[in-house]
């Protein structure tokens, strides 16, 4: 009997460390999150609010300081989909439009993320940002419970017909396009690879976008797509691109947090590659030529002066290069030819007058 | 387009299925050796990530990727003297105490990742191809057989070296009792608790390896980066019957299927909806290996049974 | 040679042994003899180092010694062949013996173990292949490859704890040949059986333990089984039984042609025909193993018959599951108690009404009549005298002969014309055999009729109107309890004449 009480013992001990962990990981990133602010230039919005009485009205008042939580399925710094959103919040902190700023990440499994999301709203949170499309089925239930709260929802198109649900996303096809049209006249073998996770959302809309740049810049260029099955799977990317390059692919791209294995293959092999969702220079300087990167602090801060306006939801945004929520970010270090980018202004230009269409 | 039968793409198929066997081997080898001692380890995706990020940030920080190795090892074995512990001495419910290794494995390397390198930083892995030198002279056999760095080497060279360590060692010998009839070694005077621990201890040091071999030879670490191949090197223990020929074959079959399934998706003969199912190949392919092989020949008896000498 | 003193064993809330005195000479067959419980099983693990005494010593050869493992017992020179085999099924004879042998980090060199296993199987005519696997073997070889085990050790006290219980009649005689054999080179043997006969014939001296004390030694010239029984028990014990004439009735049970594949869809049972009449107990004989725990199981509707008819007086059973073989009449005493008998997380009372729980009085509307089953089991409880602290008390707290007692109330008070009865008293100590031998006796005059399925063959013989001898899932011979010898029934249960083919009922 003993000895199996030490052992209950242990294993309780080893759960409750690994709750640590897992918490640990969030009080981590809070304080961080809210730290601009402080350094910040004081915004305008500080000073008055202990006077003001909470009780006063439901829609919060532009007085009070202003907060917001992020609940996202990967690592803050993924350098990839959820990285984005939290350097977004970031920079509205800065410019005072968000006082206090809070995140849970890394859960990927969508029923801790529904008690997140849950737990912030009890906490009056003004605005809970649910930063991923599996988060749906749980927002449409929970949000209709805390009527005062604003949800948003991404990326997604969809806000159940709830006043206080905004869903934002993002024509990740624009930037993949662009990226084509560069990626057709950098490589030589006319064989590019692509190493995509999961044909679905954002990931789907890059890569067939990507494609449709590639041969519209260029038809005689073959694009090689290849789904891993998988967000999370290092490996397997790598073992893509190592699949692309035997079959003599010399540019590459790919959408998700897994592609840092592909990004690895690259370096090795020399091989150049486009990345999105953030800007991944750092993952090689000598390979990276560009990035499509998202600017969700666009969309933020609509949904933000909204919400402080007192509208708590209801409408749909989709991030464009117009509205200056994507951006093309070229590799400084590298040597691109002038013509090059040139093109790839033109073709941003194109697609936001509407003379150039992707498809989608 | 559609060349995928010429012999260069069969041959970077194959040369790919290999590379991803390799972690699946060193895991599913150390996971045998263990349950022929009688001890399951449901841990080893844990220990896998726990060597991985030790490989990965010491190579990180003191740019040496065989000084990485080395802490792969070092660490898998420290969680085989844990799990002895908990398993062995504390006669703990193996099934519930290897979900333990694995959820703290999780956690504890996403943590110790996000607070000491944050954003997935690249690092040299190790690219030592020892026998390279004769890739180029050996033709396209030689190209499949030697142009793999030194890990899928050691991996390969493991499997006859576990063989012979089951089956024509004293320690194997008593390896194999302790995991059939702990209460008959004992009565010779063989310590079971003390096979049982070296078992474990060679176990997950493997695992630690597999971790280890995957990070490097990728370069770098994300959180979960095994993505479950711990669960998988599990099932290819049963898949393989116990054996490491069994276990082998298990492994490269494995690695084959997926290589096969991204390049057939690179050749373009399947895309789409097709692909999404065709990734779930191996995955399948080893479900169906099991029910159909499910024997259960081979199984040590003493499988998930602590030791006591009261029966 | 061995020289144990004053060994007292305490376990939470039970002393095992107290104050035990033993001794060994050399050459010496020296029976340990006593019930299930009485403390031999404790004393020789004592002795073979897997449990330490609190107090007393230990001493071999003259010098004393500090047996604190099994290895050291080894070097000591003490072996013990366990009850349950301690042998790994999956590797070869010389691997077992191996074992524990060589250097830990060394590379296994069998070649001199197996030369070294033939000269000694040789020596002492034990015929043990050293390189076939275990699993290969019958249960008389293993238990021979255990022999050899200990003998290639070069052990000179032998413990045997209950070498006979698994052999038949002359793999027993055949053990007795070696046994001697090594007496004969000058090592000490220790013979644990609860089987008087055996002890009568082996010993040369007897220890007897009582409640983890010594409550008496002797040797066979000057003791009988009466005198060793009361011993073991603390009372006279009745052994002749006087089974009273009576003209058996109508045939209850029948049993025609079954075949019934085992656990590994071997042919277990293999077209026997059997048939039971009221009044009468027909016994079935056989080592374990040949086909009687199938035989029982199809008859109770536990096992899928694969062709073949039971009938319950003279209705075929047309849906075999137990409730409905049950409800024909047929009560069923099962073979392992605590697995298939009872409950042993249940109380006393849930476990005697576990069969009739669903019916009235114990169940109205669906709901327990806590009452009606408090009293029904009260009843019970005193009319088996099942000795238990409350009729609340869980099952599993009782003593194996308490335990078998509730479950014969149970299936016996039920009112079935026909029971099915296996290994009654197998683990029972004698107190409580002799009393469900005489209440299955009772039954019998009351015209029950009773299929006694045992592997004691005393039991058997001394209950049985007819007997049934199984051999590999065959009827191996039947004859009348007067006809039958215990050697002519030992050569029958050992294989020896001709089955049945398709056997006519008997």
């Amino acid at each position: 009997m003993k000895p199996r009480l030490v052992f209950r013992l242990f294993l309780a001990l080893l759960a409750v460390f690994s709750l640590a962990v897992a918490g640990c990981g969030n009080d981590d990133d809070a304080p961080s999150g809210p730290a601009p602010a402080t350094e910040a230039p004081a915004p305008a919005t500080e000073a008055p609010a202990p006077t003001e009485a909470p009780t006063e009205a439901p829609a919060p008042e532009p007085e009070e300081p202003f907060r917001v939580a992020v609940v996202a399925p990967s690592a803050s710094n993924d350098l990839a989909f959820t990285q984005s959103m939290y350097d977004a919040v970031n920079s509205l902190v800065a410019s005072g439009q968000i006082a206090e700023f809070a995140i849970t990440d890394g859960t990927f499994i969508v029923e801790d993320a529904a008690a997140a999301i849950r737990g912030y709203a009890d906490e009056g949170y003004h605005l809970v940002i649910a930063h991923g499309s599996q988060y749906g089925g749980p927002l449409e239930e929970i949000a209709p419970d805390f009527p005062d709260v604003s949800f948003a929802w991404g990326t997604a198109v969809d806000t159940f017909g709830l006043p206080n649900v905004y869903s934002y996303s993002v024509r990740s096809d624009l930037g993949g396009y662009v990226n084509g049209v560069v990626a057709a006249q950098l490589t030589e073998s006319n064989v590019i690879g692509v190493v995509g996770p999961i044909e679905v959302g954002d990931a789907k809309l890059y890569v067939d976008g990507f494609a449709a740049g590639a041969t519209a810049q260029n038809p005689d260029v073959e694009v090689n797509i290849v789904y891993t099955g998988s967000f999370a799977d290092v490996a397997l990317a790598a073992e893509a691109a190592q699949s692309h390059i035997s079959a003599g692919a010399d540019v590459l791209t790919g959408s998700a947090q897994m592609v840092v294995g592909a990004t690895g293959v690259a370096q090795e092999n020399g091989v150049l590659w486009f990345g999105t969702q953030a800007n991944q220079t750092a993952l090689g300087e000598d390979i990276v030529v560009a990035s499509q990167v998202y600017r969700w602090e666009v969309v933020l801060s609509k949904v933000v002066d909204q919400v402080k306006a007192g509208t708590l939801g209801g409408e749909t945004f989709i991030m464009t290069f117009e509205d200056g929520g994507l951006d093309i970010q070229f590799n400084d270090v590298m040597d691109i030819p002038a013509d090059v980018l040139a093109s790839a202004q033109a073709t941003i230009d194109g697609l936001s007058d509407g003379s150039i269409s992707t498809g989608q | 387009m559609n060349d995928f039968f010429t012999v260069s793409i069969i041959i970077a198929t194959l040369a790919s299925g290999i590379r991803l066997a390799v972690p699946f081997l060193l895991a599913a080898l150390g996971e045998a050796v263990g349950q022929r001692a009688g001890v399951l380890n449901l841990g080893v995706e844990g220990v896998m990530l726990i060597g991985a990020f030790a490989a990965y940030y010491t190579a990180l920080e003191t740019g040496s990727a065989s000084f990485g190795l080395l802490m792969g090892l070092v660490v898998g074995a420290a969680m085989g003297l844990i799990y002895a512990f908990i398993t062995v001495v504390m006669h703990a419910e193996q099934g519930i105490s290897g979900i333990g290794i694995y959820l703290f494995g999780l956690g504890f390397t996403d943590l110790l990742f996000q607070k000491q390198v944050g954003t997935p930083r690249p690092i040299s892995g190790l690219q030592t191809k020892p026998f390279d030198w004769l890739a180029n002279d050996t033709g396209r056999a030689g190209e499949l057989l030697f142009s793999h760095t030194v890990l899928t080497y050691v991996a390969f060279l493991l499997v006859p070296v576990v063989y012979w360590l089951i089956t024509r060692t004293t320690f194997g010998l008593n390896v194999r009792a302790v995991g059939e009839n702990p209460q008959a070694a004992d009565t010779l005077g063989v310590s079971v608790n003390g096979i049982r621990t070296a078992a474990i201890i060679i176990g997950n040091t493997m695992a630690g390896l597999a971790g280890a071999a995957l990070a490097l030879e990728i370069g770098i670490f994300q959180q979960n980066l095994t993505a479950g191949r711990g669960f998988i090197a599990i099932a290819l223990v049963y898949f393989g019957a116990w054996r490491p020929v069994g276990v082998m074959t298990g492994s490269l079959l494995f690695g084959i299927v997926s290589a096969t399934v991204l390049q057939l998706q690179v050749q373009d003969v399947i895309s789409g909806s097709v692909s999404s199912i065709a990734n779930m190949a191996p995955a399948v392919l080893t479900v169906i290996v099991l029910v159909v092989v499910s024997r259960r020949i081979g199984q040590p008896a003493a499988l998930t049974r602590p030791f006591t000498r009261d029966g | 040679m061995l020289e144990m003193r004053g060994i007292t064993k305490r376990f939470p809330g039970v002393v095992a042994n107290e104050d035990v005195d033993f001794t060994v000479l050399p050459g010496q067959v020296h029976t340990l003899l006593g019930e299930n419980g009485a403390g031999k099983s404790t004393l020789v693990k004592i002795l073979y180092g897997l449990y330490q005494p609190d107090e007393g010593s230990i001493a071999f050869d003259g010098s004393p010694v500090n047996i604190d493992s099994p290895s050291v017992a080894i070097r000591t020179g003490i072996g013990m062949i366990h009850q349950h085999f301690m042998l790994v099924d999956t590797l070869t004879v010389a691997e077992n013996v191996a074992l524990g042998l060589g250097k830990p980090l060394g590379v296994n060199n069998l070649q001199p173990i197996r030369r070294r296993i033939r000269e000694v199987s040789e020596e002492f005519g034990l015929h043990v292949d050293p390189d076939t696997y275990i699993w290969q073997m019958a249960v008389g070889e293993r238990q021979r490859a255990e022999i050899l085990k200990a003998l290639y050790r070069n052990v000179r006290l032998l413990v045997l704890d209950e070498p006979t219980a698994v052999l038949t009649p002359p793999e027993v005689t055949d053990l007795f040949v070696t046994l001697r054999q090594l007496t004969s080179d000058g090592r000490g043997l220790v013979f644990i059986s609860h089987k008087l006969n055996e002890v009568m014939e082996i010993s040369d001296e007897i220890t007897v333990l009582r409640d983890g004390r010594v409550s008496g030694r002797t040797t066979p010239s000057e003791s009988d089984r009466g005198s060793l029984a009361m011993m073991m028990v603390g009372r006279p014990v009745e052994f002749a039984r006087t089974i009273a004439e009576q003209t058996p009735g109508e045939a209850k049970l029948e049993v025609q042609d079954l075949r019934v594949r085992g656990d590994r869809d071997e042919l277990a049972v293999h077209d026997v025909s059997i048939d039971v009449r009221a009044g009468e107990i027909v016994g079935i004989v056989g080592v374990s193993g040949n086909g009687q725990r199938e035989l029982a199981e199809a008859i109770m509707g536990l096992r899928e018959i694969e062709s073949g008819q039971v009938s319950i007086d003279g209705q075929p059973v047309k849906t075999p599951t137990p409730k409905h073989v049950r409800s024909m009449g047929l009560a069923y005493v099962p073979e392992e108690r605590m697995k298939f008998g009872s409950v042993g997380d249940f109380s006393v009372a849930e476990n005697l009404v576990l069969v009739e729980h669903d019916q009235a009085p114990y169940v109205r509307y669906g709901i327990l009549s806590l009452k009606a089953i408090e009293e029904r089991s009260r009843q019970l409880v005193s009319d088996y005298s099942i000795r238990t602290p409350s009729t609340a008390t869980l099952t599993r707290k009782l003593s194996g002969g308490n335990i078998q007692k509730v479950v014969i109330a149970r299936e016996f008070s039920g009112g079935a014309g026909v029971l099915l009865v296996a290994q009654p008293t197998r683990g029972v100590d004698i107190g409580a055999a002799e009393y469900i031998h005489e209440q299955l006796l009772v039954q019998r005059s009351q015209g029950k009729a009773i299929l006694l399925i045992s592997e004691d063959l005393d039991e058997v013989m001394a209950l049985s109107d007819r007997l049934v001898v199984m051999y590999e899932g065959r009827v191996m011979g039947r004859m009348n309890r007067e006809e039958a010898t215990i050697e002519q029934v030992g050569l029958l249960m050992s294989g020896v004449g001709e089955p049945e083919g398709a056997a006519v009922g008997g």
